[in-house]
């Protein structure tokens, strides 16, 4: 029956999706509550002082002023140092898309129900992008909190785009831990293939902010982290081809998988 | 008649690997399952029972040949075909966070028709002794594959495919099992079912293909491969063996693997008893047993491959 595997994936998952929605959103909670306990102007004084590779560590590049604010300083604090955080929570939903039922042998029994493999593999998808969307809306509750409890003065409509944008960036991370998996087809070989392309990325995108204005800048081009940049984020909003262009290629990539699965031995 | 067969497999290959390195699992297969019939595969470790399971399932792709279950292509038609078969695997893994009844209900809500699936799968897990309130992870190993049989059996499949069904299973429940599968052949459906355990084979399928690194060596009725041509003969000489009947015996071409210990005398007789009782009659006879060959003697002879031109 179509959906089932759709709503079964989501029963399984949402204790999951709650316990990692509480947790990133009780750090969303502290970095929004110690915001009174700093001054704005010297922390931009503060962050001048450092050099720009460690600043590109913490996810800045050269323009300061934006994050001299209540919003910049938790863009800064959680959006932008937790980038690698947010990266696992999609490579874990990706894998169990195919990689872990299939190693562990309960996609045998799953694909010899009357469901193709496509149908298995979309409802999935579908079903993690929902539970991606629910840590989401979490950690933007856990923001709110914070504000509540700390008095905090934040510009409510840039946070929430900051907040949000996390979805298609979840979600193509998500997709290439899914490709990932549909084709090297051992669990082990997807998931170290899927770590490495979120820590070179991971590097490159540091790179590429360190190295502002020389040769190197470039690199900074190809990370798929450079995309999903808070401090731009406050100040254009949402970068609507950025998020075009993660929802695109993670549509390639379903594409691809579902080309890829349908064409190769299950379970071996 | 292929035509009416309910699996038909035909000159199907299934090779692993590339170059060097490649293994054929299966060897231009081509074996046909009547309706109404338990069909019993048999075959060790790797001789390819459960890659050709997998390839009926579509859950591996011939490397040549064709399998066709009710008709239809096993990879085409893959998921209209298995909304009419019940599967159970060899080594079963089931989402261990769920119970019993759980699982069911994911389970029968893919099939469809849930409330008439639940049913039968309730009146199946007392019939088994299941408790379906246990999450899978707290089910010991034959309490998982009771769960598996009732997912395979509850939607009253056409055709069950079971890769060694009662690996794990008690003896009762075993019994129960037979029971089922008695009941399921006479309401005209069909058993396809891999197993190394030739008793069982021997007690409920009507007929065996016997497999041997990924080639079919032979397909009989069980009664057609019991009735073989040769029996074990087992003899109680009074004082021992005579040592003259002991080398009249050896020298017999009807015999073979004689062994004699004490008064006892062990050998494998092919062909007429005529010769054998004239040689031990110069002896004192106590005892004579003849023991028909059990299905591994004949499993046995199919591997060293005696068999095939039995």
């Amino acid at each position: 029956m179509t959906g089932a595997v759709f709503i079964e994936t989501f029963k399984q998952t949402w204790k999951q999706m709650v316990g990692w929605g509480i947790g990133l959103a009780a750090l969303a909670m502290l970095v929004v509550v110690m915001v009174p306990l700093f001054d704005m102007q010297d922390m931009k004084s503060l962050l001048e002082s450092f050099p720009p590779f460690i600043l590109a560590m913490i996810g800045i590049g050269s323009d300061l002023e934006v994050f001299a604010t209540n919003e910049g300083f938790v863009a800064m604090g959680f959006f932008g140092k937790s980038a690698l955080i947010f990266a696992v929570y999609p490579v874990v939903m990706g894998m169990r898309i195919t990689a872990d039922e299939e190693d562990n042998g309960i996609m045998d029994v799953l694909l010899s129900l009357p469901v193709s493999r496509a149908q298995v593999l979309v409802e999935k998808f579908f079903a993690y992008c929902i539970s991606i969307v629910g840590v989401v809306a979490l950690i933007y509750l856990g923001v709110g909190i914070g504000a509540s409890l700390g008095n905090v003065d934040l510009d409510v409509g840039r946070l929430t785009e900051v907040t949000f944008y996390l979805i298609p960036l979840m979600v193509f991370v998500m997709a290439a831990t899914m490709l990932a998996a549909a084709v090297a087809r051992r669990r082990m070989v997807a998931l170290g293939v899927v770590t490495a392309f979120v820590v070179a990325s991971f590097m490159l995108q540091t790179i590429g902010l360190a190295a502002e204005g020389t040769v190197a800048e470039p690199l900074g081009t190809v990370s798929f982290f450079t995309y999903y940049n808070a401090g731009n984020i406050l100040q254009e909003g949402f970068i609507w081809p950025h998020i075009a262009g993660y929802l695109a290629l993670s549509l390639v990539m379903l594409l691809a998988s579902l080309y890829r699965y349908e064409r190769r031995d299950v379970g071996l | 008649m292929a035509a009416s067969s309910v699996i038909d497999i035909k000159g199907l290959s299934k090779i692993y690997g590339r170059g060097g390195n490649s293994l054929v699992a299966l060897d231009k297969l081509t074996l046909q399952v009547q309706p109404g019939e338990i069909f019993g595969y048999l075959g060790p470790n790797g001789a390819g029972k459960t890659t050709t399971i997998r390839v009926l399932l579509d859950l591996i792709r011939p490397s040549s040949g064709s399998a066709t279950i009710f008709g239809m292509d096993a990879r085409q038609q893959s998921v209209e075909i298995h909304q009419r078969i019940g599967f159970l695997p060899g080594e079963l893994s089931l989402w261990q966070g769920r119970s019993g009844m759980q699982v069911i209900h994911y389970v029968a809500s893919v099939r469809g028709d849930i409330k008439r699936t639940v049913k039968q799968a309730e009146e199946l897990a007392a019939r088994l002794k299941l408790d379906t309130s246990k999450k899978v992870r707290d089910l010991s190993s034959g309490n998982k594959r009771k769960l598996g049989l009732v997912i395979a059996m509850m939607h009253s499949p056409d055709l069950l495919i079971l890769d060694e069904p009662t690996n794990g299973l008690d003896p009762l429940v075993q019994q129960t099992f037979h029971e089922l599968m008695h009941e399921f052949r006479d309401k005209g459906k069909t058993v396809f079912l891999s197993s190394h355990v030739l008793s069982e084979v021997q007690a409920i399928c009507d007929r065996v293909g016997i497999l041997r690194d990924g080639d079919l060596k032979a397909v009989q009725t069980v009664d057609a491969l019991t009735n073989v041509e040769f029996r074990w003969v087992h003899v109680q000489f009074r004082g021992g063996v005579p040592a003259d009947v002991a080398q009249g015996l050896r020298s017999l071409p009807a015999v073979s693997e004689f062994q004699a210990e004490g008064a006892n005398a062990r050998m494998r007789l092919q062909g007429d008893f005529d010769p054998l009782l004239r040689a031990i009659a110069a002896g004192y006879v106590e005892q004579l047993h003849v023991e028909e060959p059990t299905l591994e003697d004949i499993f046995l002879a199919y591997y060293s491959g005696e068999g095939e031109s039995a």
